[in-house]
């Protein structure tokens, strides 16, 4: 090579400029073919024993006692293998998305319930045969795998949010009866600043990450949604919204939440009587008493959320989903089936006390037995999933910068509402 | 080495910030051995108030050997092939002259600056199409070679004399025997800095590892951490805690080696 | 050999030219010795990283969604459709704001305590120095998670450590994390504290290069020990000056993980930088602008590359 040529910058440049808009040139969406058609029926499930092997993804503590549950299953279809894979929640989101892009997902798995939608746009998930029961869910639990009006896959485990507080505490302010409706919660509140040393009445989320979660059972209690029936379109601007969110801003503003929380203190909080009301869900009753200690159990409760017509509240939990490339789609769907028989679902619970999301599994004793638990039972038959829609964790991203705007900066709740509505706009529901 | 100030000073000053930068550290193993409850609390606790090994134990629940040996097999590759990799091009970099040679330092040093996410995807769906999928040469080959590990190499040569070069031309040494035996003897400390930095990275990678590797065979110990402790609502800080104390040490062990071979006997090397 | 001078260089390396009639040969040989030397990191680097980095590039300029992953090729070529949108975007003008502060403040401190500790370790103290190097470089491998822990109790409003101080001398400290004033500030000296370990360890290696002949000399000619450090050790580390100065710029230019965790990007956005807002839109499916977001990212830092070369007068 000749020291003095210089094709350097001058040709490596035009080489990368031609590969670029080579790469370029490539691309072109399709014209818009016939719009609106609904998904294909799911082809029926084909009979006998399940056979092959399958891959499956669970998360977290589910993934490590997930080999446990499937054994009742591979003894009764002993010619399959099932290999359970255990996923980290830190990002496991991620690992789905690049998985589907490389066309590396597995046959079955726990999907998250906010990421259904997303799925399903990318025409990842199979659709529900109807040979798999669906009529025993919660009513927001089937809403959950929901899409477009087909269902894919099934809800698996549930979980809801309910408020929870200091008993004790109540009965020194002088209430012995749990509030059931919107002026109740801020009568107790009021109490316990007044009556019982507390800090501050009630433990909520200033806006932020996750805040929305707590809002929007409100915004459904007192008749208001944040999209219309079918799904299609966002609606944020209502008067029950506004009322909601102001009713929401009305703790602050009245001095009965803090504006400017620290993080992580919840639980501690709790148990010291500073803060003794907080909205969680059922994984928080054991952090709790891990804080609290011998006893603590006795000094609170649960009831369910405030109603102002009806009492409703977030549903969460995780779904169970059967992605479109999978090679053994019967011995799948058998897997999938076999995990939401009730008799199933009791096992899960005792294993992961994971509430089970079978109304008929709530009438087994062992779920039944814990009295805090029968709350979060009634809470579930009025607590709704989020709205099942793929761009909905941008749009709630939105919403809870806009829902900060109002409890840290005095923003009027119509005006957090209109912005909301437009930016949500501006997102799409990317349908 | 010269006159030092007064060297009680000295020593006051430095274990005083040392002893302010390193709680956390502290903090971490300590906080290994507490419960959740007590983790919970606010404000944090120090010392353990009924220390437990509890952490440990079902830390060892799962199959730790093998993450320990996917971890430590992947982490000496990359380092072993950043050093050597990078110490020939860095050397090539600072002291040769050959065609494209400022080209490609610039193009090496621009992905330096570019935000790893954007080409996530890209590298897995390449990784995917080599059939690379689930192994473990998936997690070695992308950062077997890295910019920083270039950038660091040059900049250390560069600041080693050119008369060495001169000399061994002189002597009729080849162009990549002078390398070898002269230039790459002296790169120590600079062996010792890239290999911990490397080392570290890649001993705390997650991402990757995360979305590479789709069965438990090839986890390596931050995923099989993240794994135990993290959950869809709450964190198990013990676990976590235990899991990250155990993680620290092999880097310690590094961190000691690296610096007792390969700084110590450089001061006096070569140069004069 | 030839005395040892430590040339201060910062140019490439090149001196007086060989005699010319062996200049070819020797020329020839020395440029296939370098492409052979730099062959191996090129390929691997070509094929894992280059490729790619280009193909995000393209990206960049699509209007590509998550929902196109399976057909990359079936999107919109949409030019700098997403570069505007993401100019136009108020919350990632935030961001790039609240980046730019950080580096601003961010980098010089954690440079100096670097080669402050460096300096401090390579020349005061004999004992316990592996002691001292651990212990400054443990924030950098301590996990996050007893970070993040700590780090909240110091800065808590009212029990925290640091109000606590205050509170002793009288001054009613501030939420550090919650108010929008100094919740960015309390982040860059978290950042700092955690980062300044790298620079130190960076430093102690090109200060194991200086020549203590040198400073010998000096001293010998009466120069005072600030004296020696600008006019000796100060130039003879430029080259490590330089990657500790780039290197730092370019890692804290993408700092994600201290607001990540500690603020999520609060309050009122006053903590989200360029690259946690750019990891959101990823996670919201937004290829094409997070694309774009990213290399707009890469630009500043390749303007703020380039202008650090420059003035250490570096090619």
């Amino acid at each position: 090579m000749s020291l003095t040529a210089r094709p350097t910058r001058r040709t490596v440049a035009g080489l990368g400029a031609a590969a670029a808009l080579g790469l370029l040139a490539a691309c072109g969406r399709p014209d818009e073919t016939s719009g609106g058609e609904d998904a294909a029926p799911a082809e029926p499930i084909a009979e006998g024993p399940a056979t092959g092997s399958l891959t499956v993804w669970a998360m977290g503590a589910e993934g490590e006692k997930l080999p446990e549950l499937i054994k009742g299953f591979q003894e009764q279809n002993p010619d399959v293998t099932v290999e359970v894979t255990p996923v980290p929640w830190d990002s496991a989101h991620d690992k789905f998305t690049s998985a589907i892009a490389a066309g590396t997902a597995p046959d079955v798995a726990q999907v998250g319930s906010t990421w259904m939608a997303e799925f399903v746009g990318l025409d990842a998930l199979e659709p529900t045969p109807e040979e798999v029961a669906t009529d025993d869910y919660f009513a927001g639990a089937l809403e959950s795998v929901t899409v477009d009006g087909t269902v894919y896959g099934v809800p698996w485990y549930v979980e809801t949010r309910v408020v929870f507080y200091r008993t004790d505490l109540a009965e020194k302010a002088g209430i012995s009866e749990p509030p059931t409706d919107w002026d109740g919660l801020v009568a107790l509140a009021q109490a316990y600043q007044e009556q019982a040393d507390a800090d501050w009445g009630i433990s909520l989320q200033p806006g932020g990450t996750g805040s929305w979660q707590t809002l929007m059972p409100l915004i459904w209690s007192g008749g208001g949604n944040v999209v219309d029936e079918a799904g299609t379109a966002f609606t944020f601007e209502s008067a029950q919204n506004e009322e909601a969110l102001a009713y929401y801003q009305s703790y602050f503003t009245d001095g009965l939440a803090n504006p400017a929380p620290a993080d992580g203190t919840t639980e501690q909080d709790f148990v010291s009587g500073k803060v003794p009301m907080f909205i969680s869900g059922p994984w928080m009753m054991s952090a709790v008493e891990a804080v609290g200690g011998e006893g603590f159990a006795d000094k609170y409760g649960v009831f369910t959320m405030p109603a102002k017509e009806t009492s409703s509240s977030f549903l969460g939990g995780a779904n169970l989903g059967v992605f479109q490339g999978t090679e053994n789609r019967d011995a799948a769907w058998k897997l999938v089936q076999h995990l939401s028989t009730p008799e199933v679902q009791v096992e899960w619970f005792g294993l992961s006390t994971d509430l089970p999301s079978l109304q008929q599994g709530w009438e087994d004793e062992t779920v039944a037995s814990n009295e805090k638990f029968e709350v979060f039972r009634t809470q579930l038959d009025t607590a709704l999933a989020p709205p099942v829609v793929a761009t909905w964790e941008q749009v709630a991203a939105s919403f809870d910068a806009q829902i900060e705007e109002v409890c840290k900066n005095d923003l009027s709740p119509a005006d957090a509402l209109a912005a909301t509505q437009s930016e949500a706009q501006g997102i799409g529901t990317g349908a | 080495m010269l006159e030092r100030r007064s060297p009680v000073l000295t020593y006051i000053v430095l274990t005083v910030f040392l002893l302010l930068v390193i709680t956390p550290f502290v903090w971490m193993i300590l906080g290994s051995l507490k419960t959740q409850g007590e983790l919970l609390r606010v404000p944090p606790t120090w010392l353990p108030e009924a220390p437990t090994l509890d952490n440990f134990r079902r830390l060892f629940d799962r199959p730790f050997g093998r993450f320990f040996t996917n971890s430590a097999v992947v982490a000496i590759a990359v380092t072993a092939g950043n050093l050597l990799l990078s110490s020939m091009f860095g050397y090539a970099l600072a002291h040769l002259r050959f065609p494209f040679k400022k080209l490609l330092f610039v193009l090496v040093l621009g992905c330096l600056m570019i935000p790893g996410l954007v080409t996530f995807i890209p590298q897995y769906v390449l990784v995917v199409n080599m059939g690379l999928a689930d192994t473990l040469p998936a997690l070695i080959l992308p950062f077997l070679v890295q910019p920083f590990s270039v950038f660091l190499m040059r900049q250390f040569f560069l600041g080693l004399p050119r008369e060495l070069l001169e000399a061994g031309r002189i002597d009729g040494v080849g162009e990549i025997a002078i390398f070898f035996r002269i230039y790459l003897p002296l790169a120590g400390p600079a062996f010792a800095t890239l290999g911990i930095l490397t080392f570290l990275g890649s001993w705390n990678n997650f991402l990757w590892p995360l979305v590479v590797s789709s069965s438990e065979s090839t986890y390596t110990l931050p995923v099989a951490l993240a794994l135990i402790s993290t959950g869809q609502n709450e964190t198990d800080y013990g676990l976590l805690l235990a899991g990250a104390t155990l993680i620290v040490l092999p880097i310690l062990v590094v961190f000691l080696f690296f610096q007792r071979h390969f700084i110590q006997g450089i001061a006096t090397t070569g140069i004069k | 050999m030839s005395a040892p001078i430590a040339t201060p260089t910062g140019a490439d390396g090149r001196t007086a030219r060989p005699e010319p009639r062996r200049r070819s040969r020797r020329g020839a040989a020395e440029a296939r010795a370098g492409i052979l030397l730099a062959l191996p990191f090129v390929l691997l680097f070509a094929v894992f990283t280059a490729w790619p980095v280009l193909q995000s590039m393209v990206m960049s300029f699509t209007d590509m969604r998550i929902s196109d992953i399976r057909t990359p090729f079936a999107v919109d070529f949409v030019g700098l459709e997403n570069y505007r949108t993401a100019f136009a975007d108020p919350v990632f003008r935030r961001a790039a704001l609240n980046t730019g502060v950080f580096v601003l403040l961010g980098v010089p401190l954690t440079i100096t305590a670097g080669l402050g500790a460096a300096l401090a370790l390579n020349q005061g103290v004999g004992r316990l120095r592996s002691v001292f190097r651990i212990g400054f470089y443990s924030p950098v491998i301590t996990s996050i998670v007893a970070v993040a822990v700590v780090w909240r109790f110091l800065l808590q409003p009212g029990t925290g450590l640091v109000n606590t101080v205050l509170g002793w001398v009288g001054i009613d400290g501030p939420h550090w994390l919650g108010d929008q004033r100094t919740a960015l500030l309390s982040l860059v000296v978290m950042a700092v504290w955690r980062n300044f370990g790298t620079s130190m360890i960076i430093f102690l290696a090109g200060l194991q290069a200086v020549d203590p002949g040198l400073h010998e000399a000096a001293a010998l000619d009466g120069a005072g020990r600030w004296r020696r450090f600008v006019s000796i050790t100060l130039p003879s580390i430029r080259p490590t000056m330089l990657f500790v100065l780039v290197t730092t710029s370019i890692g804290y230019l993408q700092f994600f993980e201290e607001p990540f965790v500690m603020t999520n990007g609060g309050p009122l956005n006053a903590t989200v930088s360029a690259s946690m807002y750019t990891y959101n839109q990823f996670g919201f499916g937004n290829y094409g602008v997070a694309g774009a977001m990213a290399y707009l990212t890469f630009l500043v830092i390749g303007l703020v590359t380039l202008v650090q070369f420059r003035l250490m007068r570096e090619k």
